[in-house]
């Protein structure tokens, strides 16, 4: 018996190291790339600006668009830094009201691309009623529902179908919005479900499945509803696909 | 016209801040290392600062020692801007009586240029 416990303190050890590792390679990577996007986006902003001559209407629209993406990125990479670092300050958190139904579009469209590979189609069920907008981040509120988009596609396969729809329930007295995202994937094994929002865990079939995957995306995804107080969770099973739900609150 | 002292080791971003600065009127000097911004604090007293944290050899830490040890520079703005953004490096910072700690990758220039008229005018 004493051996194996100190197998399983040798085990716990390697794995605290690895762990460690991989923390310090997302700090330095992601301060690395908080240079490069820093660059991108101060000189995007001299251009719409016309501090480096002006542009005409037309360059002005795709330079927007190109700065916009590249707040996309630097939220994600602010995103993989707070796993890391709870106290990271570059993690302000603003909420203002959102359409829901907006984001939903525009995150759906910059899968566009990703879904196509693969012959999926993501359908979004926006649903009859009209929507309160939400009270969120919506810088937050995207990498959410960028992760859960992301992983459906990833665990579903060649030719399947994926729905985004959107309901409004209330808990306690309080509306808010849900965001459900089904897919008909590989599904989560029941032994792996505890820990699929554990930072670095990726469930053993995922991991075979040949697709790049960090072990945050969930993490991420629970940090920040969390934030707003929402709810996040999911029902799966091996092979038989996974349904991901998420909460946003609405402000009274 | 007022003088403003750009310590960034990136060079296309010190380029950029100078730029910007340069369009609004103001007078800046650059320093690509924390040896050479404590030379030329040395040399004439600055209106403001702009400092990076992480140089080349002498850090921005050294560099915040050296102006506040400098009796003509006691009071002279500082605005840190970094990407290193945990409450550690920005108490450190804050020691020295920084205006503002800035992280590079969520502000813009022009947002900068605000702050910036709002202390020195």
């Amino acid at each position: 018996m004493p051996e194996d416990i100190e197998k399983l303190k040798a085990e716990n050890e390697k794995l605290q190291k690895l762990s460690d590792f991989k923390s310090d390679v997302i700090s330095i990577s992601a301060h690395e790339l908080r240079t490069s996007l820093s660059a991108l986006k101060w000189i995007l902003k001299m251009f719409i600006d016309g501090d480096i001559g002006a542009i005409s209407v037309e360059q002005k629209t795709f330079i927007k668009k190109a700065f916009e993406s590249n707040e996309r990125m630097i939220g994600l990479v602010n995103e993989m830094l707070s796993v890391n670092h709870a106290d990271d300050i570059s993690l302000k958190y603003t909420p203002e009201n959102v359409d829901v139904v907006e984001l939903v579009e525009s995150v759906l469209f910059d899968f566009v691309g990703e879904s196509f590979k693969k012959n999926i189609q993501v359908i979004f069920l926006k649903g009859e009623q009209k929507l309160p907008k939400a009270f969120v981040d919506p810088y937050k509120a995207r990498v959410v529902l960028q992760n859960l988009v992301d992983n459906a596609i990833k665990y579903s396969n060649f030719g399947s179908k994926i729905f985004v729809s959107l309901s409004i329930k209330e808990n306690a007295g309080k509306k808010e919005i849900e965001i459900a995202v089904k897919d008909n994937g590989i599904g989560i094994p029941a032994a792996d479900q505890v820990k699929i929002f554990e930072k670095f865990f990726r469930a053993e079939n995922a991991k075979q499945k040949n697709e790049v995957g960090s072990g945050l995306g969930l993490t991420t995804a629970r940090n920040i509803v969390t934030r707003w107080e929402g709810k996040i969770w999911f029902e799966s099973k091996e092979g038989g696909g996974s349904n991901f739900y998420f909460t946003l609150p609405v402000k009274n | 016209m007022k003088k403003i002292l750009i310590v960034e080791d990136d060079s296309f971003l010190q380029g950029l801040a100078a730029t910007k600065l340069g369009h609004e009127g103001y007078e800046v000097k650059t320093a690509s290392n924390g040896d050479e911004a404590i030379k030329i604090i040395s040399e004439a007293p600055l209106d403001m600062i702009l400092l990076d944290l992480v140089l080349p050899g002498t850090d921005g830490y050294a560099v915040l020692e050296k102006v506040r040890a400098n009796p003509a520079m006691a009071n002279t703005p500082i605005i840190v801007f970094s990407n290193l953004a945990e409450d550690k490096d920005i108490k450190r910072a804050q020691e020295y009586g920084i205006k503002e700690f800035l992280i590079k990758s969520n502000f813009t220039l022009d947002e900068l240029v605000s702050k910036i008229k709002a202390l020195i005018g």
